[in-house]
């Protein structure tokens, strides 16, 4: 029973750090831009089939420097050239076109690489098991756990940190975190915003690929990866507050959670995030950790 | 009277020529022109709706109201061709309704993101010496403050700037008595440093008592340029235009 309980716990950490990793930039491009961008999914679905491929020619390593960078480069440009003509627009046509743009790169994707699954080969290191009961002294009898999903976990954990690091102890943070508030009074103090959000919009297209990165060896590389995590990441979002980082996480955990407990029942596996999003927005509209006014 | 003027090629220090501007489809600016000269202060006046934030806003380049048509020039920069920051790179710095301060941050963080972006003016040495108050509250959050600390800390976060041309939009809108006249103090103390000044203000007296001259918009156009003396003694004009 104990051990039962642990493991469940463990996967729903697991895969609380998936949703954390994809939510982590959708909520921060949502909070600083405005912009709800359905295209995420897509970045982090690109994110796993760089990795894929670098990873099979190069090597692991080389995915985890190419990886990322390459993402952010894209989000750069992305923001440049599609979402910038949108921040006036109403929520409606940032998703449509965010969502159109996702398709685009779902079917080119499709087209180069064929629908099926592309197996993702896990580096030496990362491969087999950790005999859990040998570290934790309440668990009896024998239990063992993916060690890439210890590896996955880790590299979540790290990655918020970092992004809160970011945020709250240097200056590029602090610019961002009053923009989130009014970015109009930045430009009045000589602060070219613009600028800082596209490279908001980079960040968060980075993380969506380090996740690509993390998490492909345990989900499927295939052209419906993006539209599969799209959903539930945005319930993460909507749950933990639009644009609320510390609400992102914390939903994360929830759905991981909750997904996690319900695993002997299939049925309700599949919907209970649905459940859960339901629930906390019956009492909490504006989300766990929502503000007042996100949205307004 | 609004057809007296219009004046649209100039050489003082700052001027508007015959500004169009839109919040979406709304024509709320409808060519606007006047001339400030260098360290002059400028009432703009008029009713609700005559488009004196509007002018403001325009000036300081912010992204609405859209300016469709004419020239703003600051010392001889064309700042209808920039955008806000480079506006306010060169020296424009709104001090706007309502304050505008920073959520989430403190007294002294609200300074720092002032000076992000070069040219700066005053350090925090003489912004704390001249403002005593914001000084004993740096580290607290700059939305706990009072209504009238947070004009402070509004006028304050201008000076950090390297500013030529002041805009302040409603400065006592929503203070109590006592603390108008405090800020009314201050704002004595800017005018002393010759800083070329526009103020937009309900409470047209307290205004007047601090300009040079006066601009009364009506209908986002200018009904009346002159100085602040004839304001004060022009009762039809008060009338008509101010309601006071």
């Amino acid at each position: 029973m104990v051990n039962q309980i642990f493991l469940q716990i463990v996967t729903g950490l697991q895969l609380g750090a998936i949703y954390v990793l994809i939510a982590l930039g959708l909520t921060l491009i949502f909070g600083t831009l405005g912009v709800v961008n359905f295209t995420h999914g897509a970045l982090f679905m690109l994110g796993a089939f760089s990795a894929v491929i670098i990873s099979g020619n190069y090597g692991f390593v080389a995915a985890i420097i190419i990886v990322p960078p390459f993402l952010f480069f894209f989000g750069v440009l992305m923001e440049r050239f599609i979402v910038r003509f949108f921040y006036d627009r109403p929520h409606t046509d940032q998703i449509l076109v965010t969502f159109g743009f996702a398709i685009v790169i779902q079917e080119t994707l499709k087209w180069i690489f064929g629908s099926n699954n592309i197996p993702f080969k896990m580096p030496a290191w990362g491969r087999g098991i950790l005999k859990l009961h040998e570290y934790v002294p309440f668990l009896d009898g024998f239990v063992a756990y993916p060690k890439w999903r210890f590896i996955l976990i880790t590299v979540s954990f790290f990655t918020v940190i970092a992004l809160f690091a970011l945020l709250q102890f240097t200056r590029f943070g602090m610019v961002i975190r009053a923009g989130m508030n009014d970015s109009e009074i930045l430009s009045f103090l000589g602060i070219n915003i613009t600028r800082r959000f596209t490279l908001v919009f980079g960040l968060g297209s980075m993380i969506a690929g380090l996740a690509g990165v993390f998490a492909g060896p345990v989900t499927n590389v295939d052209p419906g990866l993006g539209m599969f995590y799209l959903v539930p990441s945005f319930l993460v979002v909507v749950i933990g507050g639009m644009g609320s980082l510390p609400g992102a996480v914390l939903a994360s955990f929830l759905l991981g959670m909750a997904q996690s407990f319900t695993v002997s029942f299939a049925g309700l596996q599949a919907i209970v995030v649905y459940i859960v999003a339901v629930v906390v927005l019956l009492f909490m509209p504006r989300g766990l950790l929502g503000k007042k006014g996100v949205l307004d | 009277m609004s057809e007296m003027i219009q004046k649209p090629d100039s050489n003082a220090f700052f001027s508007v020529q015959d500004i169009h501007s839109y919040y979406g489809e709304s024509y709320i600016v409808q060519g606007v022109s006047f001339e400030i000269a260098e360290r002059e202060i400028v009432a703009l006046l008029g009713r609700n709706g005559a488009g004196k934030t509007s002018t403001l806003r325009t000036i300081a380049r912010a992204h609405e109201p859209f300016l469709k048509k004419g020239k703003i020039v600051l010392n001889g920069m064309p700042l209808h061709q920039l955008e806000a920051h480079q506006a306010a790179q060169i020296g424009v710095q709104l001090v706007p309704e309502d304050r505008r301060i920073i959520g989430g941050a403190t007294v002294e963080e609200n300074l720092i993101l002032a000076q992000i972006a070069k040219p700066i003016g005053w350090s925090f040495e003489q912004i704390y010496e001249h403002f005593p108050r914001l000084a004993e509250r740096r580290k607290q959050q700059a939305t706990t403050l009072s209504g009238g600390e947070q004009q402070m800390l509004a006028v304050a976060r201008a000076l950090a700037r390297d500013l030529k041309l002041l805009l302040l939009d409603e400065p006592y809108e929503g203070l109590a008595p006592i603390i108008v006249r405090e800020i009314e103090r201050i704002l004595l103390e800017v005018k002393k440093l010759g800083i070329t000044t526009i103020i937009v203000e309900q409470n047209a007296v307290a205004a007047l008592k601090l300009a040079d001259r006066a601009i009364i918009l009506d209908t986002g156009l200018v009904a009346f340029d002159g100085s602040a003396q004839e304001v004060l003694d022009n009762k039809e004009l008060r009338e008509e235009y101010l309601a006071i």
